[in-house]
């Protein structure tokens, strides 16, 4: 009999096989998320910095929408919809309701993810292509209701909504905020705490619950399992971490536009998690930095949809994986030649 | 402890089940479901374990009405295990994964027993999707005796299977159901290995049930004769 309920004994087991390395990844990553807060000292251009900004906040949407896509192969076209909503919220919850800085943040990501949680209740039924479809109705309807004359004394209507902010983020002025320098440290411990939490829920038994529900629906249903409240959850999880990006772009720009709640913008965000690959975690950060800097070498020729397109297509035909997919095949080859 | 009272399942205007009464009474039994393509045995399956909703008449467990309780219900509550007529495993997962994931859940003390009543322990850390199509059936089979199920509903285990597999398979199955309390409830078109190796058998014709007997007194009842066994049997 084993020895812990449910599991074989086994050196290799899936439960203890991720220890010796779990240890030093952690480390690394924490290197890694200190180091990064002083990456702004390298740039003496802050054209740079702003891009690098806003590849990372792009990257937080990917990483949310490419943890749907490889834990439930839910893909959400409506992700301008957890962008949007909350970025409006903030200034909402600033302007109409009186709420310091801190709390209108807290407000947006509330109101933003149980939005999401009563959207998930109907949309997790759908089959994949449905659930694509209803999500990007979602998004459009968010961004016609912005529009509306009655919604203008909340939303600004059509010529969106600037924000003052009272008080302060983390200790962050507005005029802070809106300061590439001063911006990063926020946006790129946000970015790490997001790729911490999926690769946490990944890691756990919910992750495995979802991915084997993605595989056999039926089977799991059969073994006991709910699976209809996991994907509930990984739809508002995965809402909630889109949401972050919608935030820090309010905090950034002091700024919401029906154009937030557009396909557009999440459209940036699902060819970001294209061009990097869903299957691991950075891989969609890796899709984001990629996508925002050939957005800004394209934009400069003045062929930017067109080299965009471009740049797309071949990306996807050339590494079907992702980008990602090819760097870890490629450290795949490499470690195997110098094991041999 | 499973009783099927007047079960109809109609798709659209054919009734693949008429009007079936079914009762298993005894635990530790292997009762094996016979009959041509078109009988309605997998519909009968489907009925039982609630992946089909019929259009009249119940399923009583332990004499509770099951009919309109979930699968998963059924699996958790009432022990009520399936397995497939095309094999139904976790494609991407390890074949310890997958069993491991299911123990935890059902709250299996006894997992390295059923490893090794299958003989899975070589395949243990291969994804189950890359292994043999025999060994894909038994992992198929170990997930559906995992949770100590009272009823275990089998559809076709042996399919694909050569005669050799089949008896091993059959022979696993006779030992784990007396071992461990299990009923189950097992279609097959082998009727060779289902007359050797069942203790009660049922045959079905166009949806109806024709007779419920010990292995020998369906084998010579003349209706199942006529509709499937033919006078070669």
């Amino acid at each position: 009999m084993s020895a812990v309920q449910g599991s074989l004994p086994s050196a290799a087991s899936a439960s203890t096989g991720r220890a010796p390395w779990l240890r030093p990844a952690l480390l690394a990553g924490l290197v890694v998320a200190v180091a990064g807060i002083f990456l702004p000292a390298l740039f003496t251009n802050t054209y740079y910095l702003g891009m690098l900004i806003n590849g990372m906040v792009l990257g937080v949407a990917a990483v949310g929408i490419g943890f749907l896509m490889y834990q439930c192969g839910l893909v959400m076209f409506g992700v301008a919809a957890f962008i949007g909503l909350p970025a409006y919220l903030v200034g909402i919850g600033s302007a109409q309701f009186g709420l310091g800085l801190g709390a209108a943040v807290l407000f947006a990501l509330a109101g933003s993810t149980l939005f999401a949680a009563l959207v998930g209740l109907l949309v997790v039924r759908a089959r994949p292509l449905p659930f694509t479809m209803l999500t990007l109705a979602l998004a459009q309807m968010l961004k016609q209701v912005t529009m509306l004359q009655s919604m203008r004394p909340l939303t600004g209507g059509d010529d969106g909504l600037t924000m003052t902010f009272n008080g302060s983020f983390l200790g962050l002025t507005q005029a802070e905020l809106g300061k590439a320098a001063s911006f990063w440290p926020l946006a790129w411990l946000s970015l790490c705490a997001v790729v911490l939490v999926v690769w946490l829920v990944s890691s756990s038994r919910f992750g495995q619950v979802l991915r084997a529900t993605q595989a056999n629906e039926e089977r799991m249903r059969f073994s006991g399992f709910n699976t209809y409240w996991p994907r509930v959850a990984a739809f508002t999880l995965a809402s909630l971490l889109v949401s972050v990006s919608g935030v820090l772009t309010a905090l950034n720009s002091a700024f919401a536009s029906p154009e937030l709640l557009d396909f557009a913008t999440g459209g940036h965000a699902l060819v970001a998690m294209l061009v990097g690959g869903a299957a691991n975690v950075l891989g969609p950060l890796l899709g984001a930095l990629l996508y925002t800097w050939g957005q800004s070498a394209f934009g400069a020729t003045g062929y930017l949809e067109l080299l965009t397109g471009v740049a797309v297509v071949f990306m996807i035909c050339a590494f079907p994986k992702g980008a990602m997919g090819f760097v870890l095949q490629l450290f795949g080859l490499l470690r195997g030649r110098g094991r041999k | 402890m499973l009783r099927v009272e007047n079960l109809t399942v109609a798709y659209g205007s054919v009734q693949a089940l008429s009007d079936v009464t079914l009762e298993v009474s005894s635990r530790g039994v292997l009762h094996g479901i016979i009959g041509p393509n078109g009988a309605g045995k997998s519909t009968l399956m489907d009925a039982i374990t609630g992946r089909r909703k019929p259009t009249q008449g119940r399923v009583l467990v332990d004499g509770e009405d099951i009919t309109a309780r979930p699968v998963e219900w059924r699996r958790r509550h009432k022990g009520m295990s399936r397995s497939f007529q095309r094999t139904s495993i976790f494609p991407g997962l390890t074949v310890r994964e997958q069993l491991e994931l299911v123990a935890s859940q059902l709250g299996e003390p006894g997992l390295d027993e059923i490893v090794d009543a299958f003989e899975l322990r070589p395949s243990l850390d291969l994804p189950a999707d890359s292994i043999a199509y025999g060994d894909q059936r038994r992992v198929d089979i170990a997930l559906a005796m995992i949770g100590k199920p009272s009823l275990m509903l089998l559809d076709e285990p042996a399919a694909g299977l050569s005669t050799t597999e089949t008896i091993s398979l059959f022979e696993h199955l006779v030992a784990l159901v007396r071992h461990r309390g299990v009923t189950a409830l097992v279609v097959e078109h082998d009727v060779d290995a289902v007359f050797r190796f069942c203790d009660e058998v049922s045959a079905l014709d166009l949806g109806r049930l024709l007779v419920t007997g010990t292995p020998a007194a369906v084998r010579s009842d003349a209706r199942v004769i006529t509709a499937y066994l033919g006078t070669a049997a």
